[in-house]
């Protein structure tokens, strides 16, 4: 009886101590993306890329996966903490040949299929465009940001940044084909009770989609 | 020697346009941009394929210039009758492939091709080594990848090989693709209208048929009947002659009859992707009261495994007849070919059987031709743009009685592929 109500008193001390500092006090941001005649942006990425003072970004140990299905990236647009792992497998009947050329980060995985290829850490951020050096017409995005707090829109645009640690952040939005850069999107926000919904308008292009090819090149 | 000049001159002018191309267009690294900026995708874009080899073929000249000799590359004749191995260094496949985005959604794409070779003793090959328009045509498709339906408008060749699936098709396994696919990518091609449709059922099952018409196959056959099988990494294209027996050329793809030949085909591939069915038909249709007309018509089936990782099992059969009226060269074709490669990493080891018959059906000409192969090759990827291999062939090949002497060869192969 007495073990059981020191048990007690520790689990109320817990609790009580992540009310004042842990995820009690978390928040959501949220809001909207849209272009300048007010239609919804979808699969554009929103994220905090400016933390509050004093808010340090947890360690990431994260992992993520960008599938091969059906001679596509799956999906299109994967956005990642920095420092994150990502795995490439091919659900594929035919072997792939994963690539990027891109500045933040230069790698490939020669023909495979299945789920052997190693995964590829992620550590410094930008945009990674991925190609197939079979299939011309394979294209994905990973979006390498600074910080866990991130959320792609869905087909109203929405999006919400969960789990928030409540303080002043920069938050910015991006697209593929975004006219703006990402800097001029950036929008101060403070995390907690009363935060109004954010609304970010971009001005998008359609990214140029290659068909996919049904003969060849297996 | 004009002919040395005028195939050198031709040669710079093709490499120095494909520098140009390569520099204008392709895959790039992203320039100077801001970290979060993706580069567009250009509308327009051009793959190149340069296959440099050094090959010891057959000794009996090739078929390539109307010898028995069954591979690519072959030895050549001398004064006294008698024929001699050399060592040729070839260009065997400079292929440029042009695509383009176009208005609709309609995908544009073309495949030309050029090579040559020189052999030890400073002799090209002869002048019949034209720039070759492999396939063009436009296409556009609905649906998404897991659903959908595609027309495709041009030249283009009926999608039956197993083994032609590499970049420009080339084969994927091997140097040379077995006989079976040799003759597919020699004959066939058409000009005409094509569709497909595709579907990933619920449970996973991956079904694909197509259907397609098309015109200029009316000599198709002629090369089986009169010179038989060969094993042959040489892409036919629709503007250039073809090599016949006894040192004649031919227009392959020849329209005469203006009736189009048609063909159908199909695949369906397992939930859990070890492997896939392929069947296919074609018959061209040939009017044999047309002059110069061949009738051909033939079906292939294949199946294509992977049990585990990094292990393909291909096995693939075609059976054929055909028929001419003028000539006695009415005969039953028929080929298959096992075949076991194994990847490890970026390297590729491949053993091929191939057995290859004709069956003369009717009075003299004999066109009678009995015989199989074996293959070894090996592939090594290196980069993004690099493969080396080696592969050699042997081959007992008997046809209207006679063998040719000396039937196996090796090759050594570079490759760069932009």
């Amino acid at each position: 009886m007495r073990a059981l109500r020191l048990r007690d008193a520790t689990t109320i001390a817990v609790v009580a101590l992540l009310g004042v500092t842990g995820p009690l006090r978390a928040a959501e941001i949220g809001g909207r993306v849209v272009d300048p005649q007010g239609n919804p942006v979808r699969e554009a990425v929103v994220f905090i890329d400016q933390l509050a003072p004093g808010v340090a970004p947890p360690v990431n140990g994260r992992t993520a996966t960008m599938d091969q299905v059906h001679r596509q990236f799956v999906p299109h647009v994967l956005p990642v903490q920095v420092g994150t792992q990502v795995s490439f497998p091919n659900h594929d009947q035919i072997h792939h040949h994963v690539y990027s050329l891109s500045r933040t980060k230069t790698f490939e995985i020669p023909l495979y299929k299945g789920e052997t290829a190693p995964p590829i850490r992620f550590e410094q951020v930008g945009a990674v465009k991925l190609g197939c050096n079979i299939h011309d017409w394979m294209s994905g995005i990973i979006l390498v940001v600074p910080t866990p707090y991130f959320a792609t829109t869905d087909e109203q645009g929405a999006f919400t940044l969960r789990d928030v640690p409540a303080g002043t952040y920069g938050v910015v939005a991006w697209h593929e084909g975004s006219k703006v850069k990402v800097e001029d999107t950036r929008q101060s926000v403070t995390a907690g009770a009363g935060a109004s919904p954010l609304t970010f308008t971009l001005e998008v292009v359609e990214p140029r989609v290659r068909p996919v090819a049904r003969r060849g090149y297996e | 020697m004009d002919c040395l000049k005028c195939q050198t001159a031709r040669g710079c002018r093709f490499g120095l346009a494909l520098a140009f191309f390569v520099a204008v267009s392709g895959p790039t690294r992203a320039g100077a941009e801001e970290p979060y900026e993706v580069p567009e995708e250009p509308s327009v874009s051009l793959r190149a394929l340069l296959d440099l080899r050094v090959v010891r073929g057959t000794q009996a000249p090739s078929w390539q210039e109307g010898g028995p000799g069954t591979l690519r590359y072959g030895g050549v004749q001398e004064s006294d009758g008698s024929s001699e191995r050399v060592t040729r260094f070839a260009i065997s496949q400079l292929a440029l492939e042009p695509s383009a985005e176009l208005p609709w959604g309609v995908h544009f794409h073309a495949q030309l091709n050029w090579d040559g070779d020189v052999d030890d003793r400073g002799d090209t090959s002869p002048d019949h080594d034209v720039i070759r328009l492999v396939e063009s045509y436009l296409r556009k498709d609905w649906g998404t990848s897991a659903s959908g339906w595609g027309v495709l408008a041009g030249v283009s060749n009926p999608q039956f090989s197993l083994e032609n699936m590499g970049p420009a098709w080339t084969p994927k396994y091997t140097l040379t693709p077995s006989a079976l696919n040799s003759w597919l990518w020699e004959d066939g091609r058409v000009v005409g209208l094509e569709g497909e449709w595709w579907k990933t059922t619920g449970n996973d099952v991956d079904l694909n048929a197509f259907a397609g018409l098309g015109w200029g196959p009316d000599r198709m056959g002629i090369l089986l009947a009169r010179r038989g099988w060969v094993l042959s990494d040489f892409l036919n294209g629709i503007n250039n002659k073809f090599p016949l027996p006894g040192g004649a050329y031919g227009q392959q793809f020849d329209e005469r009859d203006d009736r189009p030949a048609l063909y159908v085909g199909g695949n369906v591939g397992d939930p859990w992707k070890i492997g896939k069915l392929v069947v296919g038909y074609f018959d061209n249709l040939g009017n044999l009261g047309v002059q110069g007309v061949w009738e051909m018509r033939y079906g292939v089936a294949g199946v294509a495994l992977q049990p585990i990782a990094g292990l393909d099992i291909l096995f693939q059969y075609l059976i054929g007849k055909t028929d001419t009226r003028v000539n006695s060269f009415d005969s039953i074709v028929q080929a298959l070919y096992p075949l076991i490669s194994y990847r490890w990493r970026t390297h590729r080891l491949t053993f091929r059987y191939d057995d290859f018959r004709v069956q003369d059906e009717d009075g003299p000409p004999n066109t009678k031709q009995r015989g199989h192969a074996f293959t070894v090759s090996y592939l090594f990827e290196f980069g993004l743009h690099h493969r080396i291999g080696f592969e050699y062939i042997t081959v007992d090949s008997t046809r209207a009685g006679v063998s040719p002497p000396g039937d196996d060869g090796w090759q050594i192969s570079y490759r760069f592929r932009y």
